[in-house]
């Protein structure tokens, strides 16, 4: 895998961010023979859908997917990828975008280390893992997670203790703990935003008092929960280890609400939601599952058949909306809801030992803070024209993925495969004209 | 594990980066020193037999969420794994050395 950039490193294109909208826009350029420089701000590549357990509407497993592209892109030799890196910032002079980029420290020379994990098996500071959305156990010193690319193991500073175990295990001394962040400018002539979504936080309603239960919990934490290498080998409940017998979904939960500030629609929820009650009642079969939902977005290929199979399942389909979530006793939590269904009592009280709140989508980076890209109202990236989805208000500065909007993977690499054939186009029209003027 | 003492170099760097993140607080340390106290006597605890994640909370009187927090991450490293289950709860026992060492081969 090339992770070395000199100062005269000029790729024909920047992608910003490693999840599964940048690597397929950098495998479809790189193999037009295009070089790619690939920026990720996390240990590994991978984005999201590394952490996720299945896809709808095939149920075919996340890794499968992500795992070659990831795996492909480290291997390209045209593609070059810095981990560990943001981007500072982005200034267009005379049609070529200088892109600044801070590299963080990671304390192991990577050039050095063959992921042995003895660092890592040695350490004994031990913090919440990121990747498990803090559900499992992660040390000071650890390669981020099982099929991460690269395989090396990063020193988490702020945890570490100081104590040296790691410098005195490894076997090929790539311990460097006089690593100092390294900020170096790239020029280029066409950059691809694919910096992806985060999602709002579970508290952002306190109505749901979130703050209040560990079994309140996100969808991406559900995802973990039902990986085959998740936090806990099984679906537990956060709070004590208690295989949950009724579960239930909160469907707009951080979306469509103007009052938390975001009142569009986050496009992927219901069919995620879908999937995962899906999953759940394969994992637990004797487990009551109760999807709440205002309506159900089933507007993909194959999506409404989705929602159908799951009604067959014995998914509980409840619509309603659901005002308030309080913790009772046993870690239980009592959720007020207002159901359609019920004319004569819609106003119910409805027990459940976990929940899930579907959180919405919003931008995973700003970059009209720091580039010539501007955002929308909604702070994902503008695409003001309506027939080139992935042009952004800047030349040469294209959008792919969850950064221009919410939306799910298939349409994701649908973009990014777009985002890919517009810069070729872009780098194509520009080189020919320098070349007749 | 082959354990090499620090070059001076190296505990230099140590000793720089020791400074560069603010030193090791009295809240990490206290923090470390807990986390290898619960480790410890969950450890002695699943020695008599195999427990449910709310019978190590009680035992050792440590929220439930924290006790599954542990036994989380030692299972993670290879010292406890699940045997079987007790009503709703999985049980969690110490995983034998030899398994250990099958394991690592």
């Amino acid at each position: 895998m090339n992770t070395h950039v000199s100062s005269d490193f000029t790729p024909d294109a920047v992608i910003i961010g490693g999840g599964i909208a940048g690597l397929q826009s950098a495998l479809d350029l790189a193999d037009q023979d295009l070089q790619v420089l690939l920026v990720e701000r996390q240990s590994s590549i991978g984005g999201h859908m590394i952490a996720l357990s299945k896809v709808y509407p095939t149920l075919d497993c996340a890794s499968c997917i992500t795992t070659p592209k990831m795996s492909a892109a480290a291997h390209h030799p045209n593609i070059t990828i810095l981990t560990n890196t943001e981007v500072e910032g982005l200034d267009t002079r005379d049609g070529v975008h200088h892109v600044r980029l801070l590299q963080k420290p990671t304390y192991v020379n990577f050039d050095k280390c063959i992921g042995c994990r003895l660092c890592e098996y040695a350490c004994d500071t031990e913090y919440p893992d990121p990747f498990e959305e803090g559900l499992g156990a992660v040390r000071a010193i650890a390669v981020p997670f099982t099929n991460a690319i690269p395989q090396k193991a990063v020193l988490n500073a702020e945890a570490c203790g100081t104590c040296g175990t790691c410098a005195r295990v490894c076997p090929t001394e790539a311990i460097e703990y006089d690593q100092q962040p390294r900020r170096l400018t790239v020029r280029t002539d066409a950059v691809v935003v694919a910096s992806g979504f985060n999602l709002n936080a579970v508290t952002v309603k306190p109505q749901y008092n979130a703050h209040r239960s560990h079994n309140i919990i996100s969808p991406l934490m559900l995802e973990r929960l039902l990986a085959p290498h998740g936090p806990y080998g099984r679906v537990l409940r956060p709070s004590d280890g208690k295989m949950p017998s009724s579960i239930a979904f909160v469907q707009c939960a951080g979306s469509r609400d103007e009052s938390i500030g975001v009142s569009y629609c986050s496009r992927v929820c219901c069919m995620y939601a879908i999937k995962q009650a899906m999953l759940l009642s394969g994992a637990l079969p004797l487990a009551d599952i109760t999807l709440y939902y205002m309506d159900i977005r089933a507007f993909g290929k194959g999506y409404e058949q989705f929602f159908q199979n799951a009604k067959a399942m014995g998914i509980n389909f409840v619509r309603g909306k659901v005002a308030r979530i309080d913790p009772v006793e046993d870690g239980d939590l009592s959720l007020h809801v207002e159901t359609t269904e019920d004319a004569e009592d819609p106003l119910q009280e409805r027990r459940h030992d976990m929940v899930v709140l579907a959180q919405g989508m919003i931008p995973g980076w700003q970059p009209a803070d720091s580039t010539p890209v501007a955002c929308a109202s909604d702070g994902f990236v503008a695409t003001p024209a309506l027939t080139a989805p992935t042009a952004t208000t800047a030349p040469g500065i294209f959008v792919a993925g969850t950064a221009a909007g919410p939306k799910d993977i298939v349409d994701t690499i649908a973009e990014a495969g777009a985002a890919a054939m517009q810069v070729s186009q872009y780098l194509y029209q520009k080189r020919s004209s320098v070349l007749v003027a | 594990m082959a354990m090499r003492t620090l070059s001076p170099e190296q505990k230099q760097a140590l000793a720089a980066l020791r400074v560069s993140i603010g030193g090791v607080s009295e809240q990490k340390r206290q923090t470390q020193k807990r986390l290898i106290a619960a480790r410890k006597a969950i450890h002695k605890f699943l020695q008599a037999q195999p427990a449910t994640v709310p019978q190590i909370a009680t035992a050792l009187q440590m929220p439930t969420d924290e006790a599954l927090w542990h036994v989380t991450g030692m299972r993670k490293y290879g010292k406890v794994a699940e045997a079987g289950e007790d009503g709703d709860y999985p049980l969690y026992a110490l995983v034998a050395l030899e398994e250990k060492s099958a394991a690592a081969h």
